[in-house]
């Protein structure tokens, strides 16, 4: 059975091509949320395999997501999609419970390569 | 510890890397105090140098390095950037940094005393700020656990980060102590790409390595049983080799070998001597007709020719490595004549052969300060002309055909022709009937020695040591030396060098009993010495080549040996730029590649000749400047 995927991004540019990147390595992506917020309610409904989480999103941020994904699923699996220069925030992400981060702009190898290390 | 010296070469090399490092971070500070990669580049290079410095117990080094970190971190992570006299006093330090460096690789620890800037420097930075202490952050402290050592991949993006990663796959499986760097530091990348600690864990050690590895871009993971686990302070053996197997010092080995240029010249040497040997088989074998003889020749022979590209090629390092320390030198010699200035580079990775580069540091330096204090003005002075209060100051390198060009080009005075014109004539240089001097008279007038356009002596160029020093610098190497001015606009001096010095296609002529080499880049052509040609002008012979009067010059004149019947001579065209001449030799031994040796000729002896060869059947053979005879 394929990986159930989650993608939090307030672009729909980035959901796309992340949704696509994972769509064709045969992942199934069972939602996507536009807001912090968004997000954990589609975790709480959803309960994907692995959630990617961009950082900076208007209403709840990725982080304040995290925390609370990790708070209602200690085992949840998220992502982080960061920029160059968020160094703080994705250590702060890391440690409010985000098992791995990719760095934009993104290379399709460089996102399975950390999806796999996150699903272990 | 295998091989000290190595280390201290390679501790040294690197440090000097960084402090060119922290100098130009530094002189980017003084524009602007808040140039936040500026300071962050300062730190690093500072951090490294005090981490290397410990690991090799360079105890004075890593003091002042601790004590220039803290202040560089004090302003950066209070976020107000550095204050005014800051970048001044930090420049200081790096120059005592740089001797305290020297002098301990030199084993003269005990001389450098680095308490009073370092006195300046605590003074200076905040009191509240303190900076953990990571000298040797390459060596855990002894305690409980199994030593981790992590080495993250060059392309690592977010180093921090991914430590962070990796620290948080290491807590699943047990207790982390003692991080080094600390994990505050870990997780802001003070640190390159190798980190460690402790772990206390049941976990098998295989069972380790393969966790963490799992936090991706792990260039490696190396997790040992503390053996050396007690309070007896360990020997600097141990210090060392730990540095060196966490990668620490080994990152510039994988892809580079410094090499001792001297061996490079020997390498360089039998080159020569190899290529010469060719053509004397190929001149041997070019009787035989066997096509399998003359097919390993010719192998042989395309082999050498790869073989010599590849050696030459060996020799060739960017102008940067010598370019890098002039924003300092500039911005001293600005400063101290109250000059205000922008210096800029262009070209820095153009190539040029490492002997080459050596030696042409100090004349730019020379062009450089000239520039400042001669040419450029003084900033009311220059508001005044209109132009903008700061003077600008390019040095710059290119690559043009088998030369590279380097130029010094100031937007400054510019050089009075009149004033020089006068000069000129009073001292016998320019002919007295002249009106107007073109570019080239005016080098040769400011070229001679003892020359200065400044009316009075300044500490920083008009020691008398002039043009003149420069060019005859630059003629020895082979170069050639140009001068552009315009009165109110600037002055442009070009350098132009060959992109090596070792190796050079010559004509061989024979005068007497002697041979001498003329580089092929001069000569135009050769003819027959024939009544024909000859003519006779003003009591002077004249070469009359199609309709062209050129002068007629004897080799054998030149080299003080007596004339002899002009029957069955040789006339070498030479030409250089728009000048040709004639030179009449006994007899001419045809062309071949040469390896140049340099000679430093005695002072007052002929300066017509740049360097000496080696021919292949071990007889020596000066080599002609054209350059000087035209």
């Amino acid at each position: 059975m394929s990986h159930s995927v989650l993608i939090c991004d307030d672009a729909i540019f980035m959901r796309t091509m992340l949704g696509d990147i994972l769509q064709q390595a045969g992942f199934d992506v069972v939602g996507e949320a536009e807001t912090g917020s968004q997000a954990v309610e589609k975790y709480r409904e959803l309960r994907p395999d692995l959630v990617t989480m961009d950082i900076v999103m208007p209403d709840m941020g990725g982080i304040d997501a995290v925390r609370e994904i990790t708070k209602l699923d200690p085992m949840a699996k998220v992502l982080m999609c960061s920029a160059m220069g968020q160094q703080a925030l994705v250590v702060e992400a890391i440690q409010a419970g985000a098992k791995d981060f990719v760095v934009k702009p993104f290379q399709p190898s460089r996102v399975l390569e950390a999806v796999q290390r996150v699903l272990g | 510890m295998k091989d000290p010296a190595r280390y201290a070469e390679l501790f040294l090399t690197e440090s000097r890397d960084n402090l060119v490092a922290v100098n130009e971070a530094l002189l980017r500070l003084e524009r602007d105090p808040t140039d936040g990669d500026a300071l962050d580049a300062a730190f690093r290079a500072v951090h490294t140098i005090k981490g290397m410095a410990g690991v090799m117990g360079y105890a004075a080094v890593a003091d002042l390095a601790h004590d220039m970190e803290a202040l560089l971190a004090g302003a950066r992570d209070e976020h107000r950037g550095l204050r005014n006299d800051d970048p001044s006093l930090l420049l200081e330090a790096t120059d005592a940094l740089e001797s305290a460096i020297e002098a301990s690789v030199a084993g003269r620890a005990g001389d450098v005393d680095v308490h009073s800037i370092c006195g300046r420097l605590r003074g200076w930075a905040t009191a509240t700020h303190a900076v953990p202490a990571t000298v040797g952050e390459f060596l855990l402290p002894p305690g409980e656990g199994l030593a981790v050592t992590v080495t993250l991949a060059r392309d690592t993006p977010l180093r921090g980060a991914r430590a962070m990663l990796v620290l948080q796959r290491a807590k699943m499986l047990g207790d982390v102590v003692s991080v080094v760097p600390d994990e505050r530091a870990l997780a802001e990348e003070h640190f390159e790409t190798t980190f460690a600690f402790r772990l206390r864990s049941d976990a098998s050690q295989e069972r380790i390595a393969d966790t963490l590895r799992l936090a991706g871009f792990i260039e490696s993971v190396r997790v040992a049983r503390d053996a050396r686990a007690s309070d007896t302070p360990r020997p600097e053996v141990d210090r060392i080799d730990s540095a060196w197997a966490t990668g620490a010092l080994k990152a510039p080995l994988q892809r580079y070998v410094r090499i001792d240029l001297r061996r490079l010249d020997g390498l360089m040497n039998l080159m020569g001597e190899l290529v010469i040997a060719r053509g004397r088989l190929e001149q041997a074998l070019a009787p035989h007709t066997d096509p399998v003889l003359q097919d390993a020749a010719g192998a042989v022979g395309r082999l050498i020719g790869d073989m010599q590209t590849g050696i030459l090629q060996s020799r060739m390092v960017p102008v940067w490595q010598v370019f890098d320390r002039f924003p300092r030198v500039v911005r001293d010699a600005a400063r101290s004549l109250g000059k205000e200035l922008e210096f800029s580079i262009e070209g820095r990775e153009i190539e040029l052969d490492r002997a080459l580069l050596d030696q042409i540091g100090d004349p730019l330096v020379h062009l450089l300060r000239n520039a400042i204090d001669h040419g450029i003005e003084q900033p009311h002075e220059r508001v005044e002309k209109g132009k903008p209060s700061a003077g600008r100051l390019t040095l710059s390198a290119a690559r043009d055909r088998s030369a590279v060009v380097i130029r010094v080009t100031d937007d400054g005075r510019g050089i009075d022709r009149n004033l020089m014109l006068a000069r000129g004539k009073a001292e016998g240089v320019i002919d007295p009937v002249r009106t107007d001097l073109s570019d080239e008279d005016l080098l040769k007038v400011i070229a001679r020695p003892g020359f200065s356009t400044a009316e009075r002596v300044t500490t920083l160029s008009g020691r008398g040591v002039g043009v003149d020093a420069v060019v005859s610098r630059v003629r020895t190497i082979g170069g050639s030396v140009e001068l552009r001015t315009a009165l109110g606009q600037g002055t442009s001096i070009t350098v132009r060098l060959p992109v090596t010095l070792a190796i050079i296609q010559a004509l061989l002529a024979r005068v007497g009993d002697e041979t001498y080499a003329l580089p092929l880049t001069h000569v135009r052509e050769t003819l027959q010495l024939s009544p024909a040609v000859v003519k006779r002008v003003r009591g002077t012979n004249v070469l009359v080549l199609r309709d062209e009067v050129l002068p007629l010059l004897s080799l054998r004149q030149i080299v003080n040996l007596p004339a002899r019947d002009a029957e069955g001579s040789q006339v070498v065209v030479l030409e250089v730029a728009d000048r040709r001449a004639g030179l009449v030799v006994d007899q001419l031994r045809g062309q071949q590649e040469i390896v140049v040796k340099p000679i430093d000729g005695a002072r007052g002896a002929a300066s017509c000749f740049s360097g000496a060869t080696i021919l292949g059947d071990g007889v020596p053979a000066l080599i002609l400047e054209a350059t000087s005879l035209l």
